[in-house]
């Protein structure tokens, strides 16, 4: 046993290379936390201000730059919030599109997390290519999965990073037949594989947690939540996205520029596991049977438990991607008129990394007054924060400074942030004393 | 045939534009995109960069580097050459380098691997490269045009 009676302060400046900038600082004094605080700085804060004044018809491509790898999630809730303001009534097949859109990038952006974000650090890996030398069929597997994620993004988007595809009142082109058949069998030919990624994750041994937490996430009666549904909670809540004000709130701590948001005053989870703790009931029958095999129960109350729900998922996406290209028709046109109007808007869908509510004023001419944008990781920064804590102490404080910054990156992984795309982001200054 | 891949990276932002000032160069050259040749100009392509390494036996990658050399230096790197890895992988910054790491360890890198980088300077948003980047860029065009086989080379 080591000795308890001593301080660390551990303290990580600046965290490079990623969407913004955060930073850790964790203080133990005589075996107790006493300073614990992640600081992130969003950048899609700045986008609310480069909006104002800007025509709706710009709003899509501009969203979509807030990031590289969910900008259909930002694109899509755009578009519901505004079609929502000016009584669009969208074509069936716009849609269904947009939600084949989405499944693609939560194809790609699950696919990339799990295999060069998370899964190395269950494997004592320092990097995706270490466990590229351990896990090399795995990886190409995550990669190729990864890739046709990308690729259904691009046959919507015309390119998978920033697309600028969608349009307010559906989408710009509508792909040929015969690029959606040729897309149709390599969406089949990767189902086996997203159920060998499904068992491989369940596989991996990841640490026991339990950790009591409010999930939130979109509900919808017809299908597992992605681009419509109301906002739900672990805790019976059921409201639609205008009601967001009413339950949450975004607070600013002195510590950070990002906001915390809090549910009821508490913080909460959204994400995979929030997703699939709600909603795992409205998983197609074969992902069931898949959920069912990889032995997870749910809810679960183990963030660890991330990397499998975003297997499982994946092949959720497969599937419904498969389900609505199988009736896919090339549409008169890809999208309806639309008629500006002024008035307060908002919307909310599930990105990769959880929801995503936006709140628009628009004025007659169609252009932007003010909006607000609440990203998954504002959201889950105060959880984050709260797991950092609960896991440090089961963890035990006690041992080297190594092996807490490494426990507590594999934490803030779970969330799959924005900070966590460096995967080995936390340099720290340790001080004993 | 090789199939020849030739890919420069870059942005519209100053020196950066390095690796495609390359491609504009090669096509002032009468080298174009055609069935054994592959041209394309890319933005940060992270790890998608892996799967346009496949199906090419040749690939020539150009991109902008900063270094000590001054603006305009041009350098090739051999594999036995590419700096050690250091820093941690990023979905959101994945590196040409790190790409080409995972590539090697996946055994998924071509049979030929042309690896160039151009010294530069600012990356300025908005402004035009340098002309001691944009005179490398011909003159390392030159020197790509030089190395294609005559069946690859446009008439």
């Amino acid at each position: 046993m080591t000795e308890q009676k001593k301080t660390v302060s551990i303290h990580v400046p600046v965290l490079a290379r990623v969407e913004g900038e955060g930073a850790l600082d964790l203080r133990i004094d005589d075996g107790a936390i006493t300073e614990l605080r992640l600081r992130i700085f969003e950048p899609p804060r700045f986008f609310e201000k480069f909006l104002e004044g800007r025509h709706y018809t710009e709003i899509p491509d501009m969203v979509a730059r807030i990031c590289g790898i969910c900008p259909v999630a930002y694109q899509v809730t755009a578009a519901q919030a505004l079609e929502k303001l000016f009584g669009v009534e969208l074509d069936p097949w716009a849609h269904a599109m947009r939600r084949v859109f989405y499944c693609g990038e939560w194809i790609q952006s699950h696919s990339l997390h799990i295999h060069l974000l998370a899964a190395p650090d269950f494997f004592g890996c320092n990097n995706a290519i270490e466990l590229a030398r351990i896990a090399p069929d795995e990886v190409r597997r995550g990669l190729r999965i990864q890739a046709l994620g990308n690729e259904l993004m691009d046959l919507f988007g015309a390119r998978s990073v920033h697309p600028v595809g969608v349009r307010i009142g559906g989408f710009h082109a509508a792909p040929s037949l015969s690029r959606i058949q040729a897309l149709r069998e390599k969406l089949r030919t990767a189902l086996p594989e997203a159920e060998a990624l499904i068992r491989w994750a369940a596989s991996i041994p990841v640490p026991q947690d339990d950790q009591a937490f409010i999930s939130v996430a979109l509900q919808h009666p017809a299908d597992y939540a992605i681009e419509r549904g109301d906002i739900a909670a672990s805790d019976g809540l059921h409201i639609a996205a205008e009601a967001f004000d009413d339950h949450f709130a975004e607070v600013h701590e002195p510590h950070s520029t990002a906001l915390f948001s809090r549910y009821h005053g508490q913080p909460y989870l959204v994400g995979p596991l929030a997703r699939l703790n709600l909603n795992h009931a409205r998983l197609p029958a074969r992902v069931n049977a898949l959920l069912a095999e990889s032995g997870l129960l749910l809810p679960s109350r183990n963030l660890f438990h991330s990397l499998v729900a975003r297997a499982i998922e994946i092949l959720l996406a497969l599937h419904e991607a498969l389900r609505l290209l199988d009736a896919y028709r090339v549409p008169d046109s890809p999208w309806v008129p639309v008629t500006p109007r002024a008035g307060i808007t908002t919307g909310c869908t599930e990105a990769p990394r959880g929801l995503l509510w936006h709140r628009y004023e628009m004025d007659a001419a169609g252009c932007v007054v003010n909006a607000r944008i609440v990203p998954p990781t504002s959201q889950n920064q105060g959880r984050i924060e709260e797991d950092l804590r609960l896991s440090l102490l089961n963890f035990g404080l006690d041992h080297p400074d190594d092996a807490l910054r490494l426990h507590c990156e594999k934490v803030i992984r779970n969330y799959d942030p924005c900070i966590s795309c460096a995967t080995h982001f936390l340099r720290m200054n340790v001080e004993r004393s | 045939m090789s199939r020849v891949r030739i890919l420069g990276i870059g942005s519209p932002s100053g020196d950066d534009q390095a690796g495609w000032l390359v491609v504009d160069a090669l096509a002032a050259h009468g080298v174009h995109a055609r069935d054994d040749v592959v041209i394309d100009k890319l933005d940060r392509p992270g790890v998608q960069l892996i799967s346009l390494l496949e199906n090419a036996d040749w690939v020539i990658l150009v991109d902008a580097m900063q270094s000590d050399d001054p603006p305009g230096h041009v350098q090739r790197f051999d594999r036995k050459d590419w700096p050690a890895y250091i820093e941690g992988l990023s979905s959101h910054g994945l590196g040409v380098l790190d790409a080409l790491l995972l590539a090697r360890e996946l055994g998924k890198l071509p049979a030929r691997l042309d690896l160039y980088g151009i010294a530069i300077g600012a990356a300025t948003p908005g402004e035009p490269a340098q002309s001691a980047v944009m005179a490398a860029a011909t003159q390392l065009a030159r020197r790509i045009v030089g190395d294609l086989t005559p069946p690859v080379r446009q008439a």
